[in-house]
């Protein structure tokens, strides 16, 4: 049981008329990466939005490090478990400053030592101290999301839930998150759900990964089962090859 | 086909935006020529691949200036036109695709009649015959109900929808180039495998020439026939497309490309560490 980060059973979740989550259950470990893929539609920004609380409309069992969550999670969860939004231009509020985003979630959680701990936030996702002091328009897009993940571990949490951290970024700036996102996690030993479109961004930071469609699961797989190319389902099979670029027929 | 005149011939493309804290450069000296191939042009955000595109239409905003040695359109001097003649090519016979069918089409509209417009404009057609065009043309964009998508809102249709309408607007009139910004970014890589077969098919069934603006080096590889790469403005350097993964071609590339290949994660050939970009300010110079 101590070993399992989060675990989902049965979960289901409807919007009016249309269910958009069917039956969807799977554990994660402690300090694994653990991918969910799929289409626009699959559902899986939608099971990210019902772990960390943003979503409370759902039936079905979502339990973090052993413990049953309720619809409405206490502080201590929202400490523990934190979210990485996708776009950097849309989740950082333009008239704060990086500061005052960092601040804002130590003051909530009552956290001393602000100044400290908004410094080596900053370190820590490699930004230069004088940042600290800027806006969202005076930072690039790769500065963004590394004030939002800054943001995110601020507050010391243990699991990171990560909504497309990098569908935004330029190639090379993507390569300098996910690098900066894989050294954080072995130094702090986090747990990550990385939900993403991009199969060779999960190939690259995931160990195993969930295939959805339509709200269901359709396979889940280790990455290097994915590396081989060898899903077992014609779905999985069908993502792969159509991320593998265009072909000419004949 | 090497006889033939080229589509467009672009010599030294400039494009200066005059703002009131300096010149900020966005195309610095473009060459190239455009037969009737798939020519794709890859680089990051800020590289000038956008306004590259719309230098060519004449779709620089204020405070932006272009300037080039030569710019043809199968032989027309594009640089001696007046805004009205540029205007008449526009959409006629060089169209663009945007990104976002989202952003690009007129809301409180039907797809449809915002397909018929076009023809009727470009094509002095009557109503009808627009949109029985249109309903065609709807067809060919592998959309099933036609006659239902026609009567859609924007806001009614999915985005692989939307860009496949998008498409059958720019290529009602039968443009001779089609130049697409990004076309595919905002879709699944599904949807996206459909749209690329349809300008494919453009390509080498009509001969049309195609512009293909884009950041996804693998698509790039995979579906252009020569690549242009680009960065701040200038081109890195123009490649046959197959040989952009070809291992034995390495030692020829431009560092730029070589580090925009080596940061892509690979499923392949896994790495602990993901190779990031080492900027040359030489590279601008």
């Amino acid at each position: 049981m101590t070993n399992t980060a989060i675990s989902v059973d049965k979960l289901n979740v409807s919007f009016g008329d249309s269910h958009v989550v069917k039956d969807l259950s799977f554990e994660v470990r402690k300090g694994e990466s653990y991918g969910l893929v799929g289409e626009s539609g699959s559902g899986k920004s939608t099971v990210l939005r019902v772990l960390s609380g943003l979503n409370r409309e759902w039936s079905g069992t979502v339990a973090i490090e052993g413990a049953v969550q309720p619809k409405a999670r206490d502080k201590a969860f929202y400490r523990n478990v934190q979210m990485v939004f996708q776009d950097p231009y849309g989740s950082l509020h333009p008239k704060k400053t990086v500061d005052d985003t960092l601040a804002e979630p130590l003051a909530i959680h009552g956290l001393d030592n602000a100044e400290a701990r908004i410094g080596k936030a900053l370190s820590d996702v490699g930004l230069p101290a004088s940042f600290r002091f800027r806006y969202p328009h005076q930072l690039s897009g790769g500065q963004r999301q590394r004030v939002a993940i800054a943001r995110a571990l601020v507050l010391e949490p243990s699991i990171l839930l990560l909504d497309e951290p990098t569908s935004a970024l330029d190639v090379s700036i993507q390569a300098e998150v996910l690098n900066l996102l894989a050294a954080l996690r072995q130094e702090r030993k986090l747990t990550y759900i990385l939900v993403s479109h991009d199969l060779s961004v999960v190939g690259h930071m995931c160990e195993r990964l969930l295939v959805m469609q339509f709200g269901r699961a359709v396979e889940e797989m280790t990455v290097e089962t994915l590396a081989a190319r060898q899903p077992q389902t014609a779905y999985a099979q069908q993502l792969l090859t159509a991320s593998a670029g265009f072909r000419r027929a004949g | 086909m090497a006889s033939e005149q080229p589509l467009l011939e672009v010599d030294n493309l400039k494009v200066d935006f005059h703002t009131p804290t300096g010149i900020v450069r966005a195309v610095r000296g473009l060459s190239f020529t455009l037969g009737r191939e798939r020519l794709g042009i890859v680089g990051e955000s800020g590289s000038g691949k956008s306004m590259t595109g719309r230098a060519i239409l004449d779709l620089i905003p204020h405070p932006g200036v272009v300037s080039a040695d030569r710019m043809r359109f199968r032989g027309q001097d594009l640089t001696a036109m007046d805004k009205g003649a540029r205007r008449k090519l526009r959409g006629r016979h060089i169209s663009m695709v945007m990104q976002d069918p989202k952003f690009s089409l007129n809301p409180v509209e039907t797809v449809g009649s915002q397909i018929a417009e076009a023809y009727r404009i470009h094509r002095k057609a009557g109503a009808k015959e627009a949109r029985e065009r249109s309903l065609a043309m709807l067809e060919q964009v592998q959309i099933r109900e036609p006659a239902r998508v026609y009567d859609l809102y924007p806001h009614e249709v999915s985005g692989g929808m939307g860009q496949r309408v998008m498409i059958a607007m720019m290529l009602i009139a039968e443009p001779e180039v089609l130049i697409a910004d990004e076309p595919t970014s905002a879709l699944d890589v599904t949807v996206q495998l459909q749209i690329l077969k349809i300008l494919d098919d453009l390509v080498t069934e009509r001969g049309m020439g195609l512009i293909f603006i884009s950041h996804d080096l693998h698509l790039v590889q995979s579906f252009c026939d020569r690549v242009i790469v680009m960065y701040g403005g200038k081109v890195m350097e123009t490649l046959p497309a197959a040989e952009l993964a070809d291992p034995a071609a390495r030692s020829r590339r431009h560092p730029y490309t070589l580090g925009l290949l080596e940061c892509l994660p690979d499923l392949g050939h896994p790495r602990a560490k993901l190779a990031t970009l080492n900027r040359d300010p030489a590279w601008l110079a």
